[in-house]
């Protein structure tokens, strides 16, 4: 890798512009000039053979595979640290295929198995997944494993499973990354960190360069739709740092769930209320994706979006805070032992009221009604909670969901109604009475006030249920608890967004395919903005992105 | 004699006054004077008229942008419902040959009662037919009026009242301020499901405040002939489980630190139902035809890990 940068680079760049370049949205195109230019080699501030956009597990897979095929790595990344998702995951990685951990724990497995597993079509999360990229995964699967040992990660003694489509077990979780500042969650089961800052460290060592804090603006290829892609550009601190890539550019963004207008192309009912797991620590932002198809990327496979398997979209498991993702707490005791944390906390606000019975608290829409058994985490929850109201104002999402519940649900719970443990400016509100408590609520994403009459009918209807052990509404097994004892409480309880299962298309080497089904020359793309395969989590994204460093390391690229 | 310079004036509201206001609560106001002459009348008053005479006299202690303003002040709304109106005057006033001319502004406002709602806890269920049970009932005002004294009504499904409390001193443990009491009522005289309603007349108290209600369901049910005794036990440790739910029909009970829960039940056949988190009880179905005691083994539910559904996260 190399800094290239010319003293006169903002001149040259004007120039160079003025000459024969355009600029699109989220894509920058070198007309005509190619990368022998002489003030083309002004334009770029850096330059390595390969750039992964995105320091997350599939950005760092592929770094490192990269580097092992001796390319210059550069990595970019718009947080403030490296690992993406992956950091605060329960780096829980789904590799088979016949690995020494498996081996080890006397399991059967081969690379046919991990195929006809991925394919199966009587699961959907197999079904719909695009054969060709599952054969690669699978033939790949047991070298990636033994890949992340020999660069350092460390997984725990166990195998588990078989969990989703697999039929053996398969999943492996890693060693929590012991170092306390370099983890942004001391949570038991949030080890992630362990296996993205083990590649990082890696890849580090064998000389990557990473920059933080560099969003991506663009990439940039020859032209809108024809020729090389040649580097990206990007911004830190306001600046414009563009960046050559001579032999490839991933796109390692991560997904597309933290933006509405793109995860609505795949599901209109996401409006803009759904939490997003990972955050706010880590977005999925969509820009890769989006820069992608600025110069003709494909998307691909969409349908695994809306399969109906798997994570698309889960249940809050903490009340009461802005983010309450599975045993993904934001809580201070947890986030506390480092200034990572720290940053998180104070932007998280609140770590929740953990909810392990919803037999505690009814779960009421935007207008105030039950709208499906509370103790349903299937499917049908989901769009029962993402339904249409009844309200001309909001035709698509189902708007905030509320869980309702009384003092009585918080002495049973031991739960604490008060910061830090709730966020009681727009998610969490308590009142002396139901109707009152529907005064109260005022949230972003609660665009008109629930009607007092309406919420206190849904409670009153529902203690009678408690009294006759039915509901006759939704069919929640024996209702248990009545909401009467005063003071009464409502907590944000809306559905948290978490897989992007779909994304660009690319070939089995990673390559991007345009929309006429060419590859775009140099433009990889791995993890969750990778169409295809919809496997949830860590093992795709390293497989993939194993693949595309070598692959990109391996092509003849640019002079 | 020199003709005196007169200069017109205008008032305007600093914020706007809401339509609608609360009863006897207070209004916050902040008043703009300005001369097209652009004159400072720092110094000078605001008078606020009520049509019961002048509410307040505001002095005038801001000047900027050529606009005279006086700090925020607070008025008070008259405790009668209906359209009211306040008017806000910068009187006449002559100054180093300067006349200032009076203008004033009205603000109307329709003065409201208090909304007010209702809580009903401790409502025992089942009860046994045609004898006595208590439940508390509680109001807020949710201006926060102090409510001690106060009567509430319980209704039954035909409107009929068949119980009364007149609120407490001092606001419910817990709460803000709601003010709260015990009611005694007469169980029906028959079994079934029943949704009666606590009321609250406002018109009758002191400050004006709007009618609430709030129903409350419970069931009635046949005087108790037997005792049955429920035992939960943990089946690996046969240590007694505390707090396991009992349902037993449309009786109910919570099991002590003996694991035991003891319901007094009419002669029938019911559906033993148990739950605890955490635990898995079979329910069956017993035939009461005598006081009897009954044991449930109680197994540990697997250990769930919220993250094992998912191959990551």
């Amino acid at each position: 890798m190399s800094t290239r940068k010319q003293k006169s680079a903002a001149v040259s760049r004007r120039a160079f512009l003025k000459k024969g370049a355009t600029v699109g949205v989220g894509a920058t195109a070198l007309s005509g000039l190619g990368s022998r230019d002489a003030e083309a080699q002004n334009f770029w501030d850096m330059s390595a053979d390969f750039v992964s956009i995105g320091a997350g597990t599939a950005g760092l897979a592929a770094s490192v595979s990269a580097l092992d095929h001796g390319a210059s790595v550069i990595m970019v990344d718009e947080n403030v640290d490296i690992g993406g998702h992956g950091m605060c995951s329960g780096g829980q990685v789904h590799l088979g295929g016949g690995t020494s951990n498996q081996r080890k724990f006397g399991v059967e497995d081969s690379a046919d198995q991990v195929f006809l597993d991925w394919i199966r079509h009587d699961h959907a999360s197999s079904r719909y997944s695009d054969r060709d990229l599952v054969r690669a995964f699978a033939d790949e699967n047991a070298a990636t494993y033994e890949f992340l040992i020999e660069n350092g990660v460390r997984f725990q003694d166990h195998l588990t499973g078989p969990t989703a489509a697999s039929t053996v077990p398969r999943q492996q979780r890693s060693v929590q990354w012991p170092v306390a500042s370099e983890r942004v969650t001391a949570y038991p089961t949030r080890v992630g960190s362990g296996l993205v800052r083990g590649l990082e460290a890696s890849a580090r060592e064998k000389g990557a360069q990473v920059l933080l804090r560099h969003k991506l603006t663009s990439i940039v290829r020859e032209s809108p739709s024809a020729g090389r892609v040649l580097g990206i550009a990007t911004t830190y601190e306001g600046r414009t740092v563009n960046i050559r890539a001579t032999k490839g550019v991933l796109v390692a963004t991560g997904g597309s769930t933290s933006n509405v207008d793109l995860r609505r192309t795949f599901d209109p009912r996401l409006t803009e209320e759904y939490q997003v797991a990972g955050e706010p620590w880590s977005r999925q932002s969509g820009d890769g994706e989006i820069a992608a198809m600025a110069v003709g990327a494909a998307l691909w496979c969409t349908a695994n979006q809306t399969a109906e398997a798997g994570s698309a979209v889960t249940k809050t498991r903490h009340i009461g805070c802005r983010w309450g993702y599975s045993s993904l707490i934001w809580g201070e005791e947890y986030l506390s032992g480092s200034a990572l944390g720290k940053r998180v906390f104070e932007r998280a606000r609140a770590g929740g009221l953990t909810v392990s019975d919803w037999h505690d608290a009814i779960l009421v829409n935007r207008i105030g009604k039950r709208f499906w058994n509370e103790r349903d985490s299937r499917y049908d929850y989901y769009a029962a909670a993402l339904a249409y109201t009844g309200d001309p104002s909001k035709l698509n999402g189902g708007g905030p969901i509320w869980a309702i519940f009384d003092q009585d649900a918080v002495v049973r719970n031991d739960w604490n109604p008060h910061p830090p443990d709730v966020d009681p400016d727009g998610y969490f509100f308590s009142a002396d009475t139901v109707s009152e408590l529907a005064t109260r609520i005022a949230n972003p994403y609660q665009s008109k006030p629930i009607p007092s009459a309406v919420l206190q009918a849904t409670v009153t209807r529902y203690n009678s249920f408690v009294d006759t052990g039915k509901d006759l509404d939704f069919q929640k097994p024996t209702p248990r608890h009545k909401i009467q004892r005063p003071p009464f409480y409502a907590a944000w309880a809306t559905p948290i967004l978490h897989d992007s299962l779909t994304g660009l298309r690319t070939n089995v080497k990673t390559q991007v395919i345009d929309t006429r089904g060419q590859v775009i020359p140099g433009l990889y793309c791995a993890g969750e903005s990778q169409g295809g395969f919809a496997q949830h989590g860590l093992g795709r994204c390293l497989v993939f992105g194993r693949i595309a460093g070598r692959e990109a390391a391996q092509n003849a690229g640019v002079a | 004699m020199t003709d005196k310079a007169r200069h017109r004036t205008t008032v305007e509201m600093s914020r706007s006054v809401p339509p609608q206001v609360e009863a006897g609560t207070d209004l916050t106001l902040k008043v703009k004077v300005a001369c097209p002459a652009g004159c400072d009348l720092r110094g000078r008053l605001v008078k606020v008229m009520a049509p019961t005479g002048i509410v307040v006299q505001r002095e005038l202690i801001g000047f900027e942008n050529l606009t005279n303003e006086t700090d925020e002040f607070v008025v008070t709304a008259p405790p009668q419902v209906g359209e009211y109106a306040w008017n806000v005057v910068f009187p006449r006033h002559e100054l180093k040959g300067v006349v200032h001319e009076e203008s004033a502004l009205t603000l109307t406002s329709r003065i409201m009662p208090h909304p007010t709602s209702i809580a009903v806890w401790d409502v025992p269920s089942p009860v046994v037919v045609n004898s006595s049970f208590e439940v508390k009932a509680g109001l807020k005002c949710l201006v926060s009026c102090q409510l001690p004294g106060q009567l509430i009504a319980v209704r039954d499904e035909e409107g009929l009242q068949v119980g009364e409390g007149k609120l407490g001193d001092t606001p419910w443990p817990g709460t803000s301020a709601l003010y709260g009491t015990k009611v005694n009522l007469a169980a029906p005289i028959g079994e079934g499901t029943y949704s009666w309603t606590v009321t609250f007349a406002g018109a009758e108290s002191e400050i004006p405040h709007e009618d609430a209600s709030a129903a409350f369901s419970f069931r009635a049910a046949r005087p108790p002939d037997y005792k049955v005794t429920v035992t939960v036990v943990e089946e690996d440790s046969q240590t007694p489980l505390q707090n396991v739910q009992v349902r037993l029909g449309v009786y109910r009970a919570l099991t002590d630190e003996h694991g035991l829960a003891n319901l007094d039940v009419a002669k029938g056949e019911y559906d033993l139902d148990l739950w605890k988190v955490g635990y898995e009880m079979h329910p069956k179905t017993v035939n009461v035809t005598e006081s009897v005691a009954i044991q449930v083994k109680a197994v540990i539910a697997p250990d769930k890990d919220p993250d094992d559904e998912r191959v990551w996260m």
